[in-house]
């Protein structure tokens, strides 16, 4: 398989506006990268540029060492799978993913073997007689996988490719894509809006947000030690809670509500002394006890969970994932209290850490 | 399974997937052959109510031939042995016609202005019998080779245990 670097890449189209901006990234081989941030921010974009759909206006892109900025798409060796499948309707399965083999006039043979064993591997043989009108979403998408998998190329791009199926179908997908990578152990770039997706298939994430790359490290590093306000607010399901708060006596004072320290946080904050700061609480670190009063305005049960929102202090929102099952109505006060605490700079938005 | 394979069985295992497009190939020049042919006989047309009863004739005929020969194209592609019999019958049609239009047609004279004239002069009659000849040559080759690949397509599913439908 292969490796890919990106290079300070920027993409500025003919009306210059500007999509990427100096994106950075080593890719090693094997890895499965996702590109993950909401619409418009550049990442379907970083992936057609790899890919050779758009232009690269500055910047380079090196795979296993060789510069392939000014490649055309046909020789940079890479399968791309798009969101709408794009199959042939008029074609069987089998010839959809021989396809692309056949018009690089391989051996018929040889592409009859290498068809068979993606079948084998994505589960379609049963269905290699049928159109594609005939398969589930899930499926043509199986087999818009097959047809890069029989190209055999160093890189595999997935834009979005989830993204036309139910929630359910979803999943299954997901868990498939996962064990393809497994299984063919290759470099994938995934591009998804999806956070779960990300956080489930990268061996990699890169947060984006206005072209810019926010964050690029581990599902766990982005969940656990986000970079920034974006980057904590984007991960995590339900969203992080956000609230303005004044580090004064030794504790965080906000509109209505005080939350007290421990001298690990205090010893972080210890340079934001009476200034303002961002507090950052994930509903999953807000617990049931402690003195901040919530006014319950909905209650919803999620099985394992319940999703409490309400109002705090000031009418301030704030979401928790309690244990369980609660049956809080509108209007019940309850006490909550903060786990886990993520601090960031009022001017700079970037995640206050401590000092090594 | 797959690379236990060797070549002619891959060939063979190919045709599960891949329709018998050489036959179906064919069938489409041998349409288009009668075709020509169809076009060629009305140059011949010289009021002569014989010869107009056989046109007619043979405008019926050629209706119901592309129809079969249509059909016959898509049925070959699934490998579906009793459209070879079609294709021979077909075939053997093409061949007994050239005995009823173009040569009773070049042997007859019709009187024109007092003066008597072939019906269907010698270029045109050896264009009509290549082509007619040429049609039923391409559907017995289509038939031939489809009830071949039938026949080796059915060996092969039965020896890995699988009937048609499976294909």
């Amino acid at each position: 398989m292969a490796q890919l670097n990106l290079q300070h890449l920027d993409k500025i189209y003919d009306n210059k506006v500007q999509a990427v901006f100096d994106f950075n990234m080593d890719v090693a081989d094997g890895e499965l990268i996702v590109l993950v941030g909401p619409s418009g921010c550049g990442k379907s974009t970083t992936l057609r540029m790899v890919a050779g759909l758009e232009d690269i206006s500055r910047g380079h892109l090196l795979l296993d060492g060789k510069d392939i900025t000014q490649a055309p798409a046909k020789d940079r060796d890479m399968a791309m799978v798009f969101q709408n499948y794009a199959l042939y309707g008029h074609m069987t399965i089998y010839e959809n993913m021989a396809f692309s083999l056949t018009l690089r006039k391989e051996n018929p043979n040889v592409i009859h073997k290498k068809v068979l064993a993606a079948a084998e591997i994505l589960g379609l043989t049963s269905q290699l007689n049928k159109k594609p009108s005939q398969l589930s979403g899930g499926q043509r998408q199986r087999v818009a996988m097959g047809r890069s998998i029989v190209r055999n190329p160093k890189v595999f791009l997935f834009d979005e490719p989830l993204s036309n199926l139910d929630a359910k179908l979803r999943g299954a997908t997901r868990r498939e894509i996962l064990l393809l990578h497994k299984r063919l152990q290759a470099t994938m770039l995934y591009v998804t809006h999806d956070q779960t997706e990300a956080l489930t298939l990268a061996d990699r994430i890169v947060c984006m947000s206005m072209g810019h790359v926010q964050q690029i490290g581990t599902p766990l590093e982005l969940y656990d030690t986000p970079a920034n306000l974006f980057v904590a607010g984007f991960i995590g399901l339900p969203p992080m809670n956000f609230y303005d708060v004044r580090f004064e006596d030794g504790m965080l004072k906000g509109q209505g509500f005080k939350v007290p320290l421990t001298d690990e946080e205090k010893y972080t904050l210890s340079g934001y002394n009476g200034k303002e700061i961002t507090l950052g609480v994930r509903p999953e670190d807000v617990s049931a006890g402690g003195d901040i009063q919530t006014r319950v305005f909905s209650n919803e049960n999620l099985g394992m969970n319940t999703l409490v929102h309400g109002y705090m202090g000031d009418n301030l929102r704030v979401t928790a994932k309690l244990r369980g099952w609660t049956d809080y109505r509108n209007g019940d006060v309850v006490s909550l209290q903060f786990g886990r605490k993520h601090f960031f700079d009022k001017e700079t938005t970037n995640a206050i850490r401590k000092e090594k | 399974m797959t690379q236990a394979m060797d070549d002619r069985q891959i060939r063979l295992d190919r045709m599960r997937y891949i329709k018998n497009t050489s036959s179906s190939r064919l069938c489409y020049l041998a349409i288009l052959l009668n075709v020509l042919y169809f076009i060629s006989i009305y140059k011949s047309d010289v009021g002569n109510w014989y010869y107009q009863i056989l046109v007619g004739g043979s405008i019926v005929y050629n209706l119901l031939f592309l129809l079969m020969a249509f059909l016959a194209s898509e049925g070959v592609k699934s490998y579906q042995i009793n459209y070879s019999y079609l294709l021979y019958a077909l075939g053997v049609l093409q061949v007994v016609r050239i005995f009823i239009l173009p040569m009773q047609a070049h042997s007859a004279t019709v009187v024109v202005n007092g003066v008597e004239t072939v019906v269907m002069g010698n270029a045109q009659f050896i264009r009509c019998v290549i082509y007619l000849a040429g049609s039923a040559a391409c559907l017995i080759i289509a038939g031939i080779i489809n009830q071949q690949k039938s026949i080796a397509l059915n060996k092969h599913l039965a020896s890995l245990g699988t009937g048609k439908e499976a294909a």
